[in-house]
């Protein structure tokens, strides 16, 4: 395609600029700007890959939300049956309940862990980054193998590995992931294990943008060591606050694989969250309508929290 | 301007390949060629025993009839795997797994009804496997080529060196339970080791696969046909309580059931069992061969399970061959599944010592004894003869069996909770799966 071919299109697009100015110019400015489709060349190869991996499967589970889905058999347009099914379902309010609490959980237990750790590790020495390096390994561990190693330490008997030191200070032995009443902050704790070392690599990098000199007025002005946490590192960090919040909120309300792999939703429905459900309805019953449905209401929820999170601090920049 | 045309080519190439998906019927009606390759899925771990054995089978299979045969091992989510490819509307040609998937794979649409006119050896079939496949309206939905009871797996040493009979009861195999529990029969001078090792995790519906043995032998049932195909929940009759009560007290009353089982799927119960920490193991035939290697043949004994209050009913399960929709070669399906289930197919499975993909034959005219020589393979054939009981097959058995499993495994975890309340609110949320599979008798 040539200049002359794409002219057309900027005619269109801008007419009253072209009728008043001479040709000669507008080449020059879409010489300087490059050729229309050049970004959208760069953007294909993402684009395609978007297109048929994330966009069009998101497409089929919206339509497949209102279908009852037999590949096979033709699938039934059902209307808003499979929503009523899911938001009637007693199963999805817990576990509604459930994911909140393990997001909410798992998002706070990570940030307050991975602060301290990195207000710990700051620094330049060469030690802080081979410790930097040994603290960041559980999130590079895959997670089936975290899963497991955990399980382990669970083990609810006197001899298992946490219970034998509980043992040590006087306490249990607790059941862990097999007992209802301490099954979820086991799932939690596992969570909070494996992220904090994540947020704390983001705070890191966020602690070394906030500006010496602040500190070395408070210094000045006779600070405490907390004080000057409170005062100049905490706000220093706001923007990593929130953008952590998101993403550990996400992160959080899709929460599955650990869930899976400890407790499957067990003991007694005491740690079934959304995606366990999710799966278990639509890929172990068969059910992929009444999947879909929660599927759905899921990604809604995720996106109501992403777009009230980005309007708070909006207004709060404001 | 611009952006809308480009937003207008988006969405037609989007819509063309979601119409591509999803265009034509049923996918019944498609261009036959015999000479089309099959492809074979098989449940069970890639690369081990059992994918060997499946290859075998196919390999004397091409030989025999000049069909070309692909197979493909996967253990981990099958049945998601096999629903994304429904999804997909490709099927593999050839599915063999549980035979509790035929309701499933039916009313799905997923498979193809057996014409037994087409399977030569379908008369040589027993009446047991065959019934197993059938639907409630007497059509054949998968042809057996395996099939299994669960037998009592006790450890040998321990309960002799602990002076105690084989149980003939069950007051008497939770008797031996608690021996094994505090009688420290391995002798390490440490309480490390429980009765009874189960498999109580929900996942994949394990916890309800495995109590099933301790539930139909009392006189119990997750549900019953009243009739006519309809079903009612009879997880709250007296029967099942008592059979839950029994079980329940095992885990809560006499602490004899392997700490963790409520979250334990079969790979780590199983570990249990060969690592030594469990006396007591209720299973299939399947095992045998894994722990005669970790264990020893001599640490273990095979024992039918003591009756209940009602018989010695166990879970008989076994494995289909399920001919899947949209085959461009049914022919050639119909084939393989011929001779997996002839003589010659059935010792082809059942050879080896541990490389088998055939547990107990199901052809009338293959015996046990003469294929394997080991007697503890007479006590399992015997055991499913007498004793074998199949799940019923309705249209969908994975909610029933995951919500049986959820109760059974929160009741074992949870001592505080009241059985009869939770069993009552399980057939209130069985009555409502049957309602939606249509087949609720209320």
């Amino acid at each position: 395609m040539t200049v002359d071919h794409a002219k057309p299109a900027a005619v269109g697009a801008d007419r009253p600029a072209v009728k008043r100015t001479p040709a000669p110019k507008v080449r020059r400015r879409s010489d300087r700007d490059g050729k229309w489709w050049t970004p959208w060349l760069f953007l294909a190869p993402a684009l395609i890959l978007f297109v048929y991996f994330k966009f069009i499967p998101m497409i089929t589970a919206v339509t497949m939300s209102f279908q009852d889905v037999q590949p096979y058999l033709g699938n039934q347009w059902v209307g808003g049956e499979n929503y009523s099914t899911v938001l009637g379902d007693e199963a999805f309010h817990s576990a509604i309940w459930h994911t909140v609490v393990i997001a909410v959980g798992q998002t706070v237990g990570s940030m307050v862990i991975g602060l301290a750790l990195a207000l710990l590790m700051e620094g330049q020495s060469k030690r802080l980054k081979f410790l930097r390096s040994a603290a960041f390994l559980p999130v590079v561990v895959p997670i089936a193998v975290v899963a497991e190693l955990w399980r382990i330490m669970y083990h609810p008997t006197e001899d298992g590995m946490l219970n034998s030191i509980l043992g040590m200070v006087g306490l249990g032995p607790s059941g862990f992931i097999n007992d209802p009443d301490t099954s979820m902050i086991s799932v939690i704790i596992t969570g909070i294990w494996r992220g904090a070392p994540y947020d704390m690599m983001i705070f890191l990098a966020g602690l070394a943008g906030i500006d010496r000199g602040l500190y070395e007025a408070a210094t000045v002005d006779g600070a405490s060591r907390w004080r000057k946490i409170l005062h100049v590192t905490l706000p220093g960090l706001r923007s990593v606050f929130s953008i952590l919040f998101v993403l550990a909120a996400i992160r959080g309300l899709r929460v599955f694989t650990e869930v899976f792999l400890l407790t499957n939703g067990g003991p007694n429905g005491s740690t079934e969250v959304a995606m366990t459900l999710i799966y278990k309805l639509g890929l172990e019953q068969n059910r992929l309508g009444v999947g879909a449905a929660g599927a759905v209401l899921l990604f809604l929820a995720t996106l109501v929290l992403t777009l009230f999170v980005q309007v708070l601090r909006r207004r709060r920049d404001a | 301007m611009r952006k809308s045309r480009w937003i207008g080519v988006g969405l037609t190439v989007s819509a063309l390949v979601l119409s591509g998906c999803s265009a034509g019927p049923a996918g019944t009606n498609v261009a036959q060629d015999t000479k089309a390759p099959l492809e074979l899925w098989t449940r069970t771990t890639p690369g081990g025993a059992g994918e060997q054995a499946t290859k075998r089978l196919a390999e004397a299979f091409e030989k025999a009839t000049g069909f070309k045969v692909q197979v493909t091992a996967i253990f981990d989510d099958f049945e998601t795997k096999l629903a994304q490819r429904a999804a997909q509307r490709d099927l593999p040609d050839i599915v063999m797994n549980d035979v509790t998937q035929v309701g499933t794979l039916k009313s799905q649409g997923l498979v193809r009804e057996v014409e037994p006119g087409k399977i030569k050896h379908a008369s040589e079939l027993t009446e047991q496997a065959l019934k197993s496949n059938q639907t409630p309206d007497g059509k054949l939905y998968g042809l057996p080529y395996s099939a299994q009871a669960s037998a009592l797996l006790i450890r040998k040493d321990w309960r002799e060196k602990l002076g105690k009979a084989v149980p003939q009861s069950w007051a008497e195999l939770a008797d031996l339970a608690k021996a094994f529990t505090t009688g420290d029969p391995d002798g390490n001078g440490k309480n490390d080791t429980a009765g009874l090792t189960a498999t109580l995790s929900t996942k994949r519906g394990y916890a309800s696969w495995y109590f099933s043995n301790f539930l139909w032998a009392a006189g119990g049932d997750f549900i019953t046909e009243t009739g006519g195909g309809k079903y009612k929940p009879s997880m709250s009759t007296p029967e099942s309580v008592a059979a839950v009560q029994y079980f329940r007290d095992l885990g809560c009353k006499d602490n004899v059931i392997q700490p963790g089982s409520v979250t334990m799927p079969t790979p780590a119960t199983n570990e249990t069992f060969e690592a030594g920490k469990a006396g007591m193991y209720v299973v299939g035939p399947y095992l045998l061969p894994r722990f005669d290697k970790s264990l020893g043949k001599d640490k273990y004994e095979v024992v039918p399970m003591p009756a209940g209050a009602k018989n010695s009913d166990v879970l008989a399960e076994g494995l289909s061959i399920y001919m899947m929709a949209g085959s461009p070669n049914q022919a050639g399906q119909d084939a393989f599944g011929d001779f997996a289930i002839s003589t010659e197919g059935q010792k082809i499975g059942m050879e080896g010592e541990s490389a088998f993909i055939v547990q107990l034959p199901v052809n009338k005219n293959v015996d046990i004894t003469q294929v394997r020589s080991d007697p503890r393979w007479k006590t399992y054939a015997e055991i499913y003869a007498k004793s074998g009981h199949y799940a019923p097959s309705i249209p969908n058995w994975t909610p029933v069996r995951q919500d049986t499993a959820d109760t059974v495994s929160a009741l074992v975890a949870d001592c505080k909770l009241d059985t009869k309340a939770e069993l009552s609110k399980l057939d209130t949320k069985l009555t409502a799966t049957l309602q939606q599979q249509g087949i609720s008798a209320s």
